[in-house]
């Protein structure tokens, strides 16, 4: 390999041009050397490891640990955390487990069936239901760091839960992750879970934190509101130890266990859908009207160009694409602030 | 706030209102208050039934021994998709992806079973009969016998053994245990006298065998397995995503990196010169002739 001279590569499209910054035809073919400077690769775990014969996790071997009776939520802190919970921790544990099975056909079981309907394997199904758990839906990093930061940020500066979380609601109120909304107002479930985390001595300083949270929430909020199940769901968890970024993704797959008897049941009650099959009647439709197709000779007379070539005409080009449905010209992505450290990064949020 | 649900369905697994989240008629809230466990959920999301103590032990067992297994392909698809720096759960949603044909076919290895106790069942043949015949049917085909043989723990899994010796002390050794048990006996007979090397029973067969007689249909099974390893795929894209450095192919580190340059070994057709769009016909025409490309289709 490697034989083409650079007189072979001569003449291709651009890539003679002298406004290249280096000369592409006399670029190398051919694969790059192993390195035999550095070790070879190997995949590195904090996690696990496995042989032949055994399968370690953070030390402990999993077969003796179910041998000694512990079980799959005890292997959660085991993975998570490198460490055997208290009885009353893995109680907890399964308690807010059992919560977030179930929703109904909320975000998770709808894309499962909408992914069954295909004729899929249930596991792409189950895997497509995680993808329902972004920032707004089970929205436990946003929601857990924003408390392990200010708790951070409160405690270097001196402040008391109470000023903590007077700033957290100041600055959050109507953020869909601040674990206080008007979804739980006849439904106990949230407080109920809370309540137990107390009675079981597992409840710390994130459920005290939640809980002023929602009194300073309340106290300023122009409708009813309480504790909504983000909050009670990831101010446990963290109290049982799990970062934001574990409770995120121990929950996610909590519920895609359900996901996939809403798959099953898709399959079993329902019909698979061909391609073409769906109609979306007009009465849905509010674009433009029905127009003719302008023939291509008359292109130049009717096609539009994008390019702006000064500010202004950028700034009408922009107003004037958000007019245009899913153009994506409406939604605005704050990228992380690259003079700060870390921060809140607020994803598809409409303009 | 607008509350109605995502998508139209009758469904007898769940509804959810204002006051409560009812899983197959119980409150799951309640259901969580009684003490009882994630596992016991399990049993009521996709039985419709509170489990018996034992059984309730045996799903513990299955799922916790089940969740983390280092590097397989489901840890390896979300450390490959966790490099990229997506948001977490797009590695996980890749992670319980892989599980298809041949990396934990929970759901293949169900049916079959069935398949041949049905067949027991109509032919008038015992459980034992039945399952030489299945072992019979698969190899005489050359086809690997579903629940046996893993390619790192070449010579017995860890966890299968001990499942079906779990199972045995729950007293839960029901018609699927006995069929399993039977089609290892006559696995590793006919092996033996073929002289063929020891291939142990793997956790699919020795797992999915348990969640079948505690009643999970084979869909469930694989549902459970497959998502239950969705915890610590979690665990290890997050190690990366933490610990790691994100493209995996920097050449500051002492060790070379997953996506290194130099870990690429290629195989393919030799390097060679772009064609002009001039001679495009002809060269296409040429090429198609001469076939050489068919060996590199794919």
């Amino acid at each position: 390999m490697g034989d083409l001279k650079p007189k072979d590569k001569k003449g291709i499209g651009n890539l003679d041009d002298p406004g290249l910054p280096f000369n592409y035809s006399e670029r190398e073919y051919g694969t790059v050397e192993i390195d035999e400077t550095r070790a070879r690769f190997q995949w590195v775990s904090e996690v696990a490891y496995k042989n032949v014969h055994r399968i370690v996790s953070r030390g402990y071997d999993t077969t003796e640990l179910m041998e000694e009776g512990y079980g799959m939520t005890d292997v959660l802190f085991v993975d998570f955390q490198a460490r055997i919970p208290s009885i009353e921790e893995d109680q907890m544990l399964n308690y807010v487990m059992i919560m977030a099975l179930e929703d109904g056909l909320s975000a998770p079981a709808a894309m499962s069936r909408l992914v069954a309907q295909s004729k899929t394997f249930l596991t792409q199904a189950c895997g497509a239901s995680i993808h329902a758990f972004g920032h707004a839906y089970g929205a436990y990093s946003a929601f857990g760091n924003r408390l392990l930061d200010e708790l951070k940020n409160g405690n270097e500066n001196g402040r008391d839960m109470n000023a903590i979380a007077q700033d957290i609601v100041d600055n959050n109120l109507d953020d869909e992750s601040l674990g206080v909304s008007n979804l739980m107002l006849k439904d106990p479930a949230a407080k109920r879970m809370v309540a137990r985390a107390e009675k079981l001595g597992v409840a710390g300083e994130y459920t005290t934190l939640m809980k002023l949270i929602v009194e300073k929430a309340q106290a300023v909020s122009g409708e009813p509101i309480d504790l909504d199940m983000l909050g009670a769901m990831g101010s446990v968890m963290m109290d049982l130890g799990f970062t934001a970024e574990a409770t995120w993704a121990i929950l996610a797959v909590t519920r895609s266990f359900a996901a996939g008897a809403h798959f099953i049941e898709e399959i079993e009650r329902n019909e698979y859908r061909k391609l073409g099959q769906v109609l979306t009647p007009k009465e849905m439709y509010d674009g433009e009207a029905d127009r003719p197709v302008p023939p291509l000779t008359e292109r130049r007379e009717n096609s539009k160009p994008a390019l702006s070539t000064n500010l202004d005409e950028w700034a009408k080009a922009e107003e004037e694409l958000k007019s245009v449905w899913g153009s994506g010209a409406s939604i605005h992505e704050e990228i992380e602030d690259p003079s700060k450290k870390t921060g809140i990064k607020s994803v598809g949020k409409k303009i | 706030m607008p509350r109605t649900p995502d998508i139209e369905r009758k469904t007898s697994i769940s509804y959810k209102t204002e006051e409560k989240t009812v899983l197959r008629g119980y409150d799951l809230s309640e259901l969580a208050e009684a003490g009882y466990s994630f596992t016991d959920a399990m049993f009521v999301m996709f039985q419709n039934r509170i489990p018996t103590q034992e059984e309730e032990k045996m799903l513990r067992y299955e799922m916790g021994v089940f969740l983390e297994h280092s590097m397989s392909p489901s840890a390896a698809g979300a450390i490959g998709v966790s490099v990229g720096r997506p948001n977490l759960t797009s590695a996980i949603a890749a992670s319980i992806s892989t599980f298809g044909g041949v990396h934990g076919p929970g759901a293949a290895h169900g049916y079959m079973m069935k398949k041949y106790l049905r067949r027991a069942h109509e032919e008038g043949k015992t459980v034992e009969e039945i399952a030489k015949v299945l072992v019979d049917d698969y190899m005489d085909n050359g086809t690997p016998v579903m629940g046996m043989g893993q390619p790192q723990h070449t010579d017995s899994d860890p966890r299968a053994e001990p499942i079906h010796l779990k199972q045995e002390e729950l007293g839960l050794k029901g018609v699927y245990l006995r069929l399993q048990r039977a089609l290892e006996k006559y696995f590793h007979a006919r092996r033996k006298a073929e002289g063929r090397r020891y291939v142990g029973v793997n956790v699919v067969g020795a797992g999915n065998t348990a969640l079948c007689d505690i009643g999970f249909a084979p869909n469930a099974a694989w549902c459970i397995g497959s998502v239950c390893r969705g915890f610590s795929c979690a665990a290890h894209a997050l190690y990366n995503m933490k610990r790691g450095r994100a493209w995996a192919a920097s050449k500051g580190e002492p060790m070379v990196q997953m996506l290194d340059l130099s870990m690429i070994k290629y195989v393919g057709p030799e390097d060679r010169k772009v064609p002009k769009q001039s001679e495009r016909q002809k060269y296409a025409k040429d090429q198609k002739k001469e076939g050489e490309y068919k060996k590199w289709v794919i």
